[in-house]
């Protein structure tokens, strides 16, 4: 119990990077979400678990405002990042998704070579002066999305013609090749064999050292892995959320219990 | 011994015999596949009578009876003047030229011992095309220092001779025809023999304009074929940005609401709107309303791309849906902007199904007919249009529509006239579709 105070004063000594409160997401008159309250802190990260159809991938979609592409979806409530209203008039949501990346579930490359999928986010934002620059860019991004050794010698080739796995690491190195603040992962494994998805849980481990991470998944081990906070959605309502080792060890929450030892999801 | 093992087990069926609801699946599906395969063949039978059709009446046009004639061009007649002044050799009109033509054709006979058949020199004379008298007068007029030589022309030879040598005009026909007779055939046979008359490729034939009705022999598709490509440049250069940048919005920016969907039918219906309603549109709108001339490649391109439009914009609108939306998710997610999303990776990938409906859609109007006539290109152009941009203001005509025009004609020599001119027409129809197809092929990527 001493030891359990300790750390959750470390989490709260982090700063809060991405602030839900009261958030409500409509799908036309189809209610999704429902006054979900979340705090996602700097340099760590969240896992959103649930049951299929329980609005986890929604919410995640909010944070960045990829909902806006769904004409009859509609959201209230306040999410801010770092304190400013992400849905306020002002925002542009371009601006928005530069500072927050996204990885889908399914890899989901661009029919370019391999150097322009990296290369795209940082040429539209005009983050790099010259090709030198360019190649750095591409390269460090491609490194530290435990790329870098199997691409190098082909980074003109079509990045659809590697493998998922391989792929799905091409489109977190293209996410985080715009140096965003935080990272979206949507099942980022749910696609891949147990070898790609330990690669991508190792990368995501190490992206924390940087980023802050949310990633949705449906398996709680993945949860248990890689998190250190986790929020469990059921039926549109955050359940509860906590530190991981909270939630599957004493979780509060009877569903909660029930979802993790299977019993519902 | 199947018997046996079926009788042994009771209420229980063998596998190597067929029961009656599976008899009776595979009667239905060997029926299905023969209906198919008679759709098929029917279509085969038509299609390749279709062809055979146009080729066994069309193909001859491409070689032509011409007459090599050593003409001289005298100058007492050719030249009043004796200065070469152009302005007094062209009072000679092509009245003067054709004795000319026929003095030459009686000398070479006598030259090569050809008996005249007991033909008058007037009908030695029909032996050549009403047009060869023109064609000599112009090449005169072009170079005036060939007065008073004796040049080898290649005259073409009447249609009823060209018609002679590919079947068509018969001894027994000619007996009873009052254009040509079974005599001046006899002498044709002789010319040829003595080879002053041959068939050559009929160059002709794709450059020369249309003639009038007496010589089939001289008519070609030149206006046709310009003013066919004039409007096809039209349509290009109109339908193909207003029909991407119109299925563009409407497929990815538009909302979703009653007044698009209101849009969206109306293409639909307006693709199925028939041809001949534009043209009535052209007559009003661009003719009698905006006072644009009539017969003009202009106007004719303008109707024709109001009738491709809708016909471009269905299947470009097919394609950009065709793109997944996880390309539009990560160009999103990466911090693009719609446009860019789109121009950046939904276009290039639809690009190949929108070239492709393009090209089609080109391909049906080059070869529409019906919205032409009522805007006045049926009319009768010697005329070549002029270089454009000016040109696409002078009168031409259009290739389906000299089809029709000699179809009408009394001539059977204009039957094959508007065989070749089909074949034409088909050959331009099947290079725009195998482009195509090569275009689709070559962009085709996957994803």
């Amino acid at each position: 119990m001493n030891d359990m105070t300790r750390r959750e004063a470390e989490i709260t000594a982090t700063a809060i990077k991405i602030s839900a409160r009261n958030a409500q997401v409509y799908y036309g008159d189809n209610h999704a979400i429902k006054d979900v309250d979340v705090d996602i802190h700097d340099r760590m990260v969240t896992a959103f678990i649930g049951p299929s159809g329980c609005g986890k991938s929604t919410f995640l979609r909010c944070l960045n405002r990829m909902n806006d592409t769904i004409p009859s979806c509609r959201v209230e409530g306040r999410i801010t990042l770092d304190g400013e209203d992400i849905y306020d008039k002002r925002v542009d949501p371009v601006q928005l998704r530069a500072k927050v990346g996204m990885v889908f579930q399914k890899p989901n490359p661009f029919p370019k070579s391999i150097f322009d999928n990296v290369a795209y986010g940082p040429r539209i934002h005009g983050l790099t002066r010259s090709k030198a620059e360019l190649d750095e860019v591409v390269e460090t991004s491609l490194r530290r999305a435990a790329l870098w050794k199997e691409v190098k010698d082909r980074l003109h080739q079509p990045g659809t013609g590697l493998s998922g796995g391989q792929q799905q690491r091409l489109c977190i190195a293209r996410a985080i090749a715009t140096s965003p603040e935080v990272l979206l992962m949507d099942e980022p494994c749910s696609a891949l064999d147990p070898i790609a998805t330990a690669q991508v849980e190792e990368l995501i481990d190490e992206l924390r050292a940087q980023f802050s991470v949310v990633i949705v998944t449906h398996s709680m081990q993945q949860a248990a892995r890689v998190s250190q906070r986790t929020a469990f959605f059921h039926l549109g309502n955050l359940v509860e959320f906590g530190e991981t080792t909270q939630i599957f060890t004493k979780p509060r929450d009877p569903r909660t219990e029930s979802y993790i030892t299977g019993r519902i999801g | 011994m199947t018997d046996t093992t079926a009788q042994t087990v009771p209420g229980k069926r063998s596998l190597l015999t067929l029961d009656d609801r599976t008899r009776r699946r595979n009667a239905a599906e060997a029926r299905f596949r023969a209906y198919g395969l008679a759709a098929v063949t029917v279509a085969l039978i038509a299609l390749t009578l279709l062809l055979v059709s146009i080729f066994a009446n069309g193909v001859s046009v491409f070689r032509q009876t011409t007459i090599a004639i050593p003409v001289t061009l005298d100058a007492k007649k050719l030249d009043k003047s004796g200065k070469l002044d152009p302005a007094v050799m062209a009072k000679v009109t092509t009245v003067g030229y054709a004795p000319l033509l026929t003095k030459g054709l009686q000398a070479a006979m006598e030259e090569n011992g050809i008996s005249d058949q007991g033909l008058k020199a007037k009908a030695i004379g029909a032996l050549i095309s009403q047009d060869a008298p023109a064609q000599l007068r112009d090449m005169v007029l072009a170079d005036p220092t060939l007065v008073g030589q004796t040049i080898s022309f290649e005259a073409l030879a009447s249609g009823r001779i060209d018609g002679y040598f590919k079947g068509r005009v018969t001894m027994d026909s000619a007996a009873l025809d009052s254009n040509i007779s079974p005599e001046q055939l006899a002498l044709a046979d002789a010319l040829k023999d003595a080879g002053i008359l041959h068939s050559r490729f009929n160059m002709g034939f794709i450059t020369a304009p249309d003639a009038s009705e007496q010589r089939p022999e001289a008519a070609g598709l030149g206006v046709a074929i310009l003013g066919s490509l004039y409007m096809m440049i039209v349509v290009l250069v109109l339908s193909l940005p207003i029909g991407v940048a119109a299925s563009i919005y409407l497929e990815e920016f538009a909302p979703k609401n009653r007044f698009t969907d209101l849009i969206e039918v109306n293409i639909s219906n307006l693709a199925a709107v028939p041809s001949i309603v534009y043209g009535i549109l052209g007559l009003a709108i661009f003719i009698n309303f905006a006072g644009l001339p009539q017969s003009a490649p202009i106007v004719g391109g303008l109707v024709l791309t109001l009738m491709t439009l809708p016909r471009i914009i269905i299947p470009a609108r097919a394609a950009l849906k065709a793109v997944p939306p996880s390309i539009r998710d990560a160009a999103l997610g990466v911090g693009a902007s719609k446009m860019q999303s789109v121009f950046h990776h939904v276009l290039p990938l639809a690009a190949p199904g929108i070239l492709t409906g393009m090209i089609i859609g080109l391909a049906q109007a080059l070869g529409e007919t019906a919205p032409l006539l009522l805007i006045g290109m049926v009319a009768f152009v010697r005329e070549y249009p002029g270089a454009p941009p000016e040109g696409f203001f002078d009168p031409a005509s259009a290739l389906p529509v000299q089809v029709y025009n000699w179809t009408q004609r009394a001539d059977p020599a204009f039957v094959e006239r508007a065989g070749g001119a089909i074949i034409v027409l088909l050959i331009f129809l099947v290079t725009m579709n195998a482009a195509a197809i090569l275009l689709r092929r070559r962009f085709e990527r996957r994803w």
